[in-house]
């Protein structure tokens, strides 16, 4: 097979054909201040201006060495589309909302023109600028928050987990599935838009949340969205995972992106033949705080483990070294 | 143990918010001491649920609700505790750093304090250096638990203890510390007193701190 990033990602996307090294990919933002500052594209304006995203997003690839560009670099993009007020921050801070518009569960309008909105509109033009910059040589992957993540916004994060702690199932899927349809219109306005995969980002986070409540609230919408999306999906969800790796496989996903937390090699032996895996160089530890040798060595115990697609465990931490960024691409160089 | 306590026990384990005033009432009817409803029924409850979230029998959404139920709890007790002078162990001063709107984590952590009968004051979230050290002139409390869930916030920690320290503070407090991103040589480094992994840990953490 020919070994541009593009063909070395898909094809571990899908568990397919190995070429000479394993692909590097960030289904989450590599975004950090020293990558912002060599490519003069820098948070805030690289959230809110197609062109900077499109710069920043790139930068990952031509400075960073990764073999994929994703330019969402907030989890913000579908709550501002739907009436959270959001500080978008600046290169030393992540965007945070202020609020919570939907708090007492009410009825959440999703505006028809949603696709138009500033914050969609400005992640779609980043892609097709990307797709005519670089499609077909390195994979694209855009970005959508699911539902349970978009219901934190709603209605705020400790709001919601009482409500499902108090079984109030009924009022916990009405908010899921009113919210369902802009996760899939999102993700496939950006495959249409020229991605070639798309990240479902869904904090059923463990420790946080039991894999019963995936199973039981969260996996049968899972698989609806997942059928309505008309490209690959990568699921991300954080933390350790363990006890659920199952029900993510279950839910008709292409790949998961999983956390340092669960162990490469038992993560590659449970779910390894159903979906492919992607992951999980420890972000606070290594990443930001230990060298680039630590990172290395990391990265190739994921390979090693048989981890499809290597990358950071999450959205980096802002003041990460980008030498600690290059230690990942550095590590796939070296092959299988 | 009596029955009546069980009944409080088991009820803010399994979260059934909505028939504890009855049993708090129940016991209180009965002659039971205040203190043994707090500490063999109430308190008893949170650690149980500590122990099973540790265990990852229960989650989140399920300690929210047993955290609901204590605090009911904690509130029919109320009036009884101050009659018999039944007071709170010690004064925790909590607050999440400058630049950090998390507020879940500290909640939890919160509300166990709370349940383990720490009298706790909240400064919320995004609390700059300048409040946080004139609460602790202020309030004089027994320890302050700094949040923080950004890896971007971790260093305004630091700030705090370094103002505590030029202000001649920092030996009428202990400080401890949580959140995602920080961990015990983070806390070492900075100068706390000690890093508490999640809630539980906490609670034992504080318990520890004002031993010695």
């Amino acid at each position: 097979m020919k070994s541009t990033p593009y063909n070395l990602f898909m094809s571990a996307l899908f568990g397919g054909r190995k070429g000479p090294r394993p692909p590097c990919g960030n289904p989450t933002s590599i975004a950090c201040l020293e990558l912002m500052k060599a490519c003069g594209a820098l948070f805030p304006e690289a959230h809110l201006n197609p062109r900077a995203m499109a710069d920043l997003a790139l930068a990952g690839h031509e400075i960073a060495g990764f073999d994929t560009v994703m330019p969402e670099f907030s989890v913000h993009q579908e709550s501002a589309a739907l009436g959270c007020e959001i500080e978008w921050g600046s290169p030393e801070r992540m965007p945070d909302a202020k609020n919570a518009p939907h708090a007492d569960f009410s009825t959440v309008a999703v505006p028809e023109n949603i696709l138009e909105k500033p914050s969609f509109r400005v992640v779609l033009d980043a892609i097709s600028l990307l797709r005519k910059q670089v499609g077909g040589q390195v994979a694209i992957i855009g970005k959508v928050m699911g539902p349970w993540t978009l219901s934190y916004h709603m209605a705020g994060t400790q709001n919601f987990l009482l409500q499902v702690g108090l079984g109030e199932t009924e009022k916990v899927t009405r908010m899921l599935r009113q919210l369902m349809p802009v996760t899939i219109a999102f993700a496939n306005a950006q495959l249409q838009a020229g991605a070639d995969a798309v990240v479902l980002a869904d904090h059923a986070t463990g420790n946080l949340v039991g894999p019963y409540h995936y199973r039981d609230i969260l996996l049968p919408i899972h698989q609806e969205i997942t059928s309505a999306i008309g490209g690959p999906v990568i699921l991300h969800v954080c933390g350790n995972c363990l006890d659920r790796l199952e029900l993510f496989a279950d839910s008709g996903v292409d790949a998961y992106h999983f956390e340092w937390q669960v162990d490469a090699k038992t993560a590659v032996e449970r779910i390894g033949t159903r979906v492919s895996l992607i992951g999980n160089v420890n972000n606070p530890r290594t990443l930001l705080q230990g060298t680039p040798e630590d990172v290395y060595h990391q990265a190739r115990y994921a390979i090693e483990a048989g981890v499809n697609i290597i990358a950071p465990e999450c959205a980096i931490p802002l003041t990460t070294p980008l030498a600690n960024l290059k230690a990942i691409a550095a590590a796939c160089r070296d092959g299988y | 143990m009596q029955e009546a306590i069980v009944k409080i026990k088991d009820a803010v384990v399994e979260g059934r918010h909505k028939e504890i005033d009855a049993f708090v009432r129940e016991a209180t009817a009965d002659g039971i001491p205040p203190s043994a409803i707090m500490n063999d029924g109430l308190i008893a409850a949170m650690d149980e649920v500590g122990k099973r979230f540790e265990a990852g029998e229960i989650f989140v959404p399920e300690m929210l609700v047993s955290a609901l139920t204590m605090k009911r709890g904690l509130y029919v007790m109320k009036p009884l505790l101050t009659v018999g002078g039944d007071a709170s162990s010690a004064t925790i001063l909590m607050a999440t750093v400058k630049g950090d709107l998390h507020d879940i984590g500290k909640n939890i952590v919160v509300m166990m304090l709370e349940g383990a009968n720490f009298r706790v004051i909240d400064l919320g979230v995004d609390v700059n250096v300048a409040r946080v050290v004139e609460s602790v002139a202020e309030l004089k409390p027994d320890i302050l638990g700094l949040s923080a869930l950004l890896t971007t916030t971790m260093p305004e920690m630091k700030n705090v203890i370094e103002t505590l320290k030029t202000k001649g503070l920092r030996d009428s407090v202990r400080v401890m510390i949580g959140g995602a991103p920080v961990d015990d040589t983070f806390a070492e480094r900075i100068g706390a007193d000690g890093y508490g992994k999640d809630a539980v840990a906490a609670v034992r953490l504080a318990r520890r701190l004002l031993k010695h």
